[in-house]
């Protein structure tokens, strides 16, 4: 099973990549799960035209009780994609980073692994790994792997050398590790060439180049992703080759 | 109000029931926890203290370590202690704030177990689940990391799986326990808990059929089975028919490699007026099996903690609401449960007491009796012997 935790800068497009790369497995014929970590609970809607599952937090919130069953906490989207939201609390309030870790608690109590079967597995973690609660994804029994998504913005970059250095930290542990970069284009000058540098000093690499391109926004106004509503449009080509790459990987072990 | 108790107790947290079940093995349990105190989850819980040793520490965690995340200092304090102790493996165990704070126990046993090359394992306890659940895991670590596995398989032989001082106190019936299994023709190799070396828990996979005394065993029981082969029999020999029963399904089993839980399956469904016995799943259903087979009258029990529904007969009872609770007693002919739960029954409702460990700690220890391959319908029919608390609203 590939296990994939995306993190990158709030607001770089990781639920983007995440459910483009959802939609492209699907589209090989693979079984798809796809976890939402952030309190936004909005990473799946671009697999479900629109309308994601109730999320986990707002679940218990409403009713006062945990889910009894993965139906009441997840919908099929695009492609047989299992769609799940971790959601958070009031904002204000609370603790998101133990939502997190409850979310995944319960979806073992609910044996999502064991019923479902997926081949792959892509966890959508908010920003930075800011507390215990949002490396989560990243522990031993989850992802394997961590894909960072930045652009070639500075403050971006910031952010993937945080999220490389909170990997690295857990080097002792049994945790994923980084598997590479996905460069999201926000045209900046000389872009590649910066991210590239980063690879390097990070002794990682560049996995996929997604080209800024109105195709991605103009799909996600109609609640679907690329990949869905433009297959063949460069932007769509390069998130399917990026699922390309990482099947390989499964196929290495 | 929901899931609140204004009268009656709580059973002993997991915290107590991973440091009960790994009391006599050698390791160095440590809980990872606020106040240098380890009072609550020893000298309360644990009857053994105070004339065996062993090595049960707390982290002294504080408001800063736990917010800044901390994680070297508990390593190197765990590093530095166990070089010093070199206990034969090293327990993890939880409590509410590393919890709360999402502290990765099994992340850190790996980090200790590279620094000190001596087994380290993270036991998930957080406060919030009953002994039950923290003995359960410390059980199964310890036979994952020192059962040997490739021990012959000895004929009429048996391991003892669940037994903590919670359950079973330290008044003589373990020793009892064995004593009735090896007088049928049964030798203990293990009896994981009490009065058990690590050495001992290396051959535990060479057992014939594992003898369930506690869902604390269970898991451990059916890691057994996939791991080993090893059928398992899920029943406390109380009593002395209930007993023959009990012995007879650890034969039938052993030959025939299939499960049983004579503890529900020897019992029939229950009238809602029959009496009550409450407490921990297998034991209070052994209970109520022996009591059916003295006085012919299907006995219903009440299971407030962590069970597996293969345990109990559908007229059994689950809830851990004090309200409910108070409303199940009304519709009973006689209770049969800890004097803490004397206060929500009807004065109407024969109550007759028996300590649980696991409840009253050490306020009736002294009158916990020894039931293995006892006759069960005296406990019926004597009278109240124990001073209860009662308590006015």
């Amino acid at each position: 099973m590939l296990k994939i935790a995306i993190y990158g800068k709030g607001g770089i497009g990781k639920s983007t990549v995440t459910s483009n790369l959802a939609a492209a497995f699907a589209m090989q014929g693979r079984k798809v799960v796809q976890i939402g970590c952030d309190p936004k609970a909005d990473s799946t809607i671009n697999l479900l035209d629109g309308h994601p599952p109730v999320p986990v937090m707002n679940f218990i919130r409403d009713y006062d009780r945990e889910p009894e069953s993965l139906e009441e906490i997840s919908r099929t989207g695009f492609g047989g994609v299992v769609c799940i939201e971790a959601g958070g609390p009031t904002p204000g309030l609370g603790c998101a980073g133990r939502g997190i870790l409850t979310t995944f608690s319960l979806l073992e109590e609910l044996r999502l692994f064991e019923l479902c079967k997926p081949d792959v597995v892509l966890y959508d973690v908010l920003g930075d790994v800011v507390c215990g609660g949002f490396a989560a994804p990243i522990r031993e029994g989850y992802a394997n792997h961590v894909i960072i998504v930045t652009s070639g913005e500075k403050m971006a970059l910031y952010a993937a050398n945080n999220i490389c250095q909170a990997v690295q930290n857990f080097a002792d542990r049994g945790y994923a590790s980084v598997r590479g970069i996905v460069l999201n284009r926000r045209n900046v000058p000389a872009e590649r060439e910066k991210v590239q540098a980063f690879a390097v000093s990070h002794a990682t690499q560049i996995l996929a180049d997604i080209p800024r391109s109105d195709d991605i926004s103009n799909c996600e106004e109609h609640g679907q992703t690329v990949v869905q509503g433009a297959p063949d449009s460069p932007a769509g080509l390069a998130f399917r080759e990026l699922a390309d790459t990482l099947r390989e990987d499964s196929r290495n072990g | 109000m929901k899931q609140t108790a204004s009268i009656l107790s709580v059973y002993a947290a997991d915290t107590s029931g991973a440091c009960s079940a790994l009391y006599e093995l050698g390791g160095m349990s440590v809980i990872h926890d606020a106040s240098g105190c380890n009072s609550t989850y020893t000298t309360h819980d644990e009857p053994r203290w105070y004339h065996q040793d062993s090595m049960v520490f707390l982290t002294g965690l504080t408001e800063a370590d736990a917010i800044l995340g901390n994680d070297e200092k508990l390593v190197g304090d765990l590093v530095q202690t166990a070089m010093e102790l070199r206990p034969r493996f090293i327990a993890l165990c939880g409590s509410p704030v590393p919890m709360m704070v999402g502290t990765d126990y099994d992340a850190l046993a790996i980090e200790v177990r590279l620094k000190t090359g001596i087994p380290c394992f993270g036991i998930h306890s957080d406060g919030m689940h009953s002994y039950l659940h923290g003995a359960s895991q410390a059980f199964l670590h310890v036979c994952e990391e020192f059962c040997e596995t490739s021990v012959p398989r000895n004929q009429n032989t048996c391991n003892i799986l669940g037994l903590t001082p919670l359950d079973f106190s330290t008044n003589g019936s373990v020793q009892k326990l064995r004593n009735i299994l090896e007088r049928n023709g049964f030798r203990v190799i293990a009896p994981l808990g009490m009065d058990c070396t690590l050495e001992e828990v290396s051959q535990m996979g060479s057992a014939s059929v594992n003898l369930v005394v506690s869902h604390a065993g269970l898991a451990t029981a059916q890691w057994f089975q996939e791991r080993f082969g090893i059928p398992w029999v899920a029943g406390v020999p109380v009593g002395t028919e209930f007993s023959r029963q009990v012995l007879m399904s650890m034969q039938s089993s052993a030959q025939t490699g299939k499960c049983a839980v004579p503890c529900a399956e020897t019992r029939h469904d229950a009238a809602q007026d029959a009496p009550l016995v409450v407490g921990e799943a297998i034991f209070a259903g052994s209970l109520a099996a022996a009591l059916e087979t003295e006085t012919g009258a299907p006995v219903r029990i009440l299971c407030p903690l962590e069970h597996d529904a293969s345990l109990l007969r559908k007229t059994d009872s689950t809830t851990e609401d004090e309200d409910e609770i108070a409303a199940l007693f009304t519709t009973a002919t006689g209770v049969v449960a800890d004097p803490l739960y004397r206060p929500v029954c009807p004065a109407t409702v024969p109550f007759h007491p028996l300590p649980h460990e696991a409840y009253s700690g050490r306020c009736y220890r002294h009158l916990i009796p020894d039931l293995i391959g006892t006759p069960i319908a005296p406990l019926l029919a004597a009278k109240e012997n124990v001073e209860c608390f009662v308590l006015t609203k």
